[in-house]
């Protein structure tokens, strides 16, 4: 059998004649986002779902007692305080970039797409699991990876799933691993819409994964997965996505 | 955080329009989460405001400044209109005991009469959710919208032996909050007390019943003060009180402010009872917050933000707002204004220039480096799996991660669901049940489903699981794809 990167038309026809089993949303979205990513050069990164609090936490430059660890509601484990369901993927991309660095593998950029976790009452919006799409790049300073460039990765990403026509913009916001923080948001269907966060990988971050913030600099990134497909196929509630429902695998 | 147009137009007068207000506060400060538009011609914003920047902008002065330098706009300084009278000699004593309680700036003022308050502050109050209590309490509430410092009065006459002493609590005391039912506090938290030892306030978080006003109040102790943000913090999740003294001081607000605070706080006294005498200041302040330098360079800016900045643009912001500095051959140094304690390094400078400048500046660019990407053999054996069930005519289903027993538990959860599953097969039974109703509308004569997903027995693995009519194969990922 043959490897492929995304769904071909010919298979998506065979699907609807139900020779062949139809592929959750979720997972098609997947397939594209990784497509779209390894063009420019991203390499695929998994991770685990209980994750450390090292990785969850304190390498993102969020400590103990950081006010910033209650922005989350976070599931942590019965008779283990080092674990929780991660609330992120982003964990997963800085322990791939810290490997990488251990292995001389700078520059190198990474995207993730995995289920995360929170610990809040469900509705249209919202669900305890969801999708996230995470991604990192880090280069030597000469290769001045920059705010610039993570806006080219991701303009190129939103036209590639969206539509050529989007446009997309960055806010001011904060989070306590990026340094610039920005809100992204697309333009879609002549609304903006708030899709992603991200920024300039903080220094201490960088510290974190063993790596001196004066000789490297990069972007990370990371946002819904679920939003994306609801937004794309019009599907109104997030609920939809976990019930096992194949009325659900229509695209 | 509520900021009022109108509270905001008394300092910059020459502030655009709400709706314009609106898009500026969105491109370069935070996010607008609602805007009201009030029938009397006021409008509210609710800002939300970003934890690096709740040391300064969790008031209608902090915005306003910061308004003022982002838009080059005139600030009015309200402070020569601030006329105290002379004050007379104190035998007020204040005394702090934990290194958590970093300053205490306190006053006496006697004769001063409890009544209601003029009417703008009633509105000022309104404006922003709160409601009028009383003079006194108003204008310690006004001082904390305003200029963003906590402040308190204490009834004087039920303060024994005329003095403060700022000390960790004692295992069991016990206090009653305004407006709540009594605690007992434990030694991590942090308490005011008078000179018999009678706690009466928590500090940073609520007064205490203790030295509470009432209408016969004649004599108050005014304190403005500064605490050390995590015991705020710790103190307030244990007992379960948060107020907008609590939410200022657990973002750590520099202890710099006090002395305005009590500045403004007299102010409003005078205004409220003209009759009022003023004892000296007692201000206690055992370790002064030091002034920090921050060094940058436009060229370094320039890489972080992939935007050209030059140095002229530098310097015009800085100069907007009012940073001392220095510079030299695009090399940048300056005093770090004792408010801004989210300025530390270099990258927190390329932020504060992209923002003020606008992100829409920064243009989209393909980084042109050449990578080396690996392959991921996870994820090359998920796609080889799915492929494989997708082409023998299975679909694909994603269901539930929790269930009601299993290896795992969740501490604390939403919903009724604690564990995590230890197999696909439990949820893919239900979905095989549900789909089967569907059939006819799926256009389908049988169900054939398939998941690929975690499971904790108690390690995690990658599982995958598809049926056989009622049964249901499940495999270990890499079992499946050897």
């Amino acid at each position: 059998m043959t490897e492929r990167k995304y769904l071909p038309l010919k298979d998506i026809i065979k699907m609807k004649e139900g020779k062949l089993g139809t592929i959750h949303p979720l997972s098609l979205l997947a397939e594209e986002a990784y497509g779209v990513f390894a063009e420019l050069g991203f390499e695929i990164a998994l991770g685990p779902e209980l994750e450390s609090e090292w990785y969850n936490f304190d390498i993102l430059n969020m400590p103990k007692d950081h006010p910033a660890r209650d922005m989350q509601d976070t599931f942590w484990i019965k008779d283990n305080k080092t674990k929780v369901l991660r609330t992120h993927t982003t964990g997963v991309t800085a322990s791939a970039t810290e490997q990488a660095a251990r292995a001389g593998r700078i520059p190198s950029a990474f995207i993730s797409v995995g289920k995360v976790f929170r610990n809040e009452a469900t509705d249209a919006t919202h669900e305890m699991q969801f999708f996230q799409i995470d991604g990192s790049m880090l280069g030597t300073t000469e290769d001045g990876v920059s705010l610039a460039n993570m806006k080219g990765v991701l303009t190129n990403f939103y036209r590639k799933m969206l539509g050529d026509d989007i446009e997309i913009e960055f806010r001011p916001s904060f989070f306590p691993f990026t340094e610039p923080s920005i809100e992204v948001f697309a333009k879609f269907k002549g609304k903006w819409l708030e899709m992603m966060g991200g920024g300039m990988t903080n220094p201490a971050v960088i510290r974190n994964m063993g790596l001196d913030p004066k000789k490297v600099q990069g972007f990370c990134f990371g946002g819904g997965l679920d939003r994306i497909a609801m937004i794309k196929w019009g599907i109104p509630d997030v609920r939809l996505f976990y019930q096992g429902d194949l009325r659900l695998n229509q695209f | 955080m509520l900021i009022s147009y109108n509270w905001l137009k008394w300092y910059i007068p020459d502030a655009p329009e709400v709706d314009k207000l609106m898009d500026i506060f969105n491109y370069h400060l935070c996010e607008v989460e609602s805007l009201e538009k009030k029938s009397d011609g006021d409008a509210v914003f609710d800002l939300k405001i970003l934890p690096n920047r709740a040391h300064d902008l969790l008031s209608h002065q902090g915005v306003a400044r910061e308004l003022a330098s982002l838009l080059d706009i005139k600030f009015v300084d309200p402070t020569p209109k601030y006329k105290i009278p002379q004050s007379k000699p104190t035998n007020l004593k204040i005394e702090i005991q934990t290194p958590k309680c970093r300053r205490h700036v306190g006053r006496i003022v006697r004769n001063i009469k409890v009544g209601s308050s003029p009417d703008w502050v009633v509105k000022h109050l309104e404006s922003v959710g709160q409601r009028s209590i009383n003079n006194i309490v108003d204008a310690t509430n006004i001082v904390t919208f305003d200029c963003g410092q906590p402040a308190h009065a204490f009834d004087m006459d039920k303060v024994k032996g005329l003095k403060l002493i700022i000390r960790q609590a004692q295992n069991g005391e016990r206090i009653t909050p305004l407006g709540s039912t009594e605690k007992v506090l434990d030694e991590t938290m942090m308490i005011i007390a008078d000179g018999e030892g009678n706690p009466l306030d928590v500090a940073g978080i609520k007064g205490g019943k203790n030295a509470e006003l009432t209408e016969l109040t004649t004599n108050i102790i005014l304190e403005s003060d500064n605490f050390d943000p995590v015991s705020i913090r710790k103190t307030a999740q244990a007992l379960n009180i948060v107020t907008d003294a609590k939410k200022r001081f657990e973002n750590d607000l520099s202890p710099e402010l006090g002395p305005y605070g009590m500045l403004e706080l007299s102010a409003l006294i005078v205004e409220m009872c003209p009759g009022a005498i003023f004892e000296d200041i007692v201000d206690v302040y055992p370790n002064k917050q030091e002034e920090r330098k921050l060094s940058f360079s436009a060229e370094k800016i320039s890489k972080i933000l992939g935007l050209k900045v030059s140095d002229k643009e530098i310097e015009d912001i800085l100069k907007r707002y009012n940073f001392k500095y220095k510079e030299s051959d695009g090399k940048f140094e300056i005093i770090v204004p004792p408010m801004r304690l989210d300025l530390a390094v270099e990258e927190d400078m390329a932020e504060e220039i992209g923002r003020i400048l606008g992100y829409d500046k920064v243009l989209p660019t393909i980084p042109k480096i050449k990578f080396k990407p690996k392959q991921n053999e996870t994820y090359t054996k998920i796609l080889w799996a799915r492929n494989k069930l997708l082409n023998d005519g299975y679909s694909e289903v994603m269901t539930y991660t929790f269930c009601d027993k299993g290896e795992i538990e969740v501490q604390k959860s939403a919903s009724d669901k604690k564990f995590l599953r230890t197999n696909l097969t439990d949820g893919l039974k239900e979905s095989i049940k549900l789909n089967k109703i569907n059939l006819p509308l799926l256009g389908l004569k049988e169900v054939k489903i398939f998941e690929i997903g975690t499971v904790w027995n108690p390690k995690e693995e990658m599982h995958v699981a598809f049926n056989e009519g009622e049964k249901v194969k499940e495999k270990n990922l890499y079992e499946f794809r050897k």
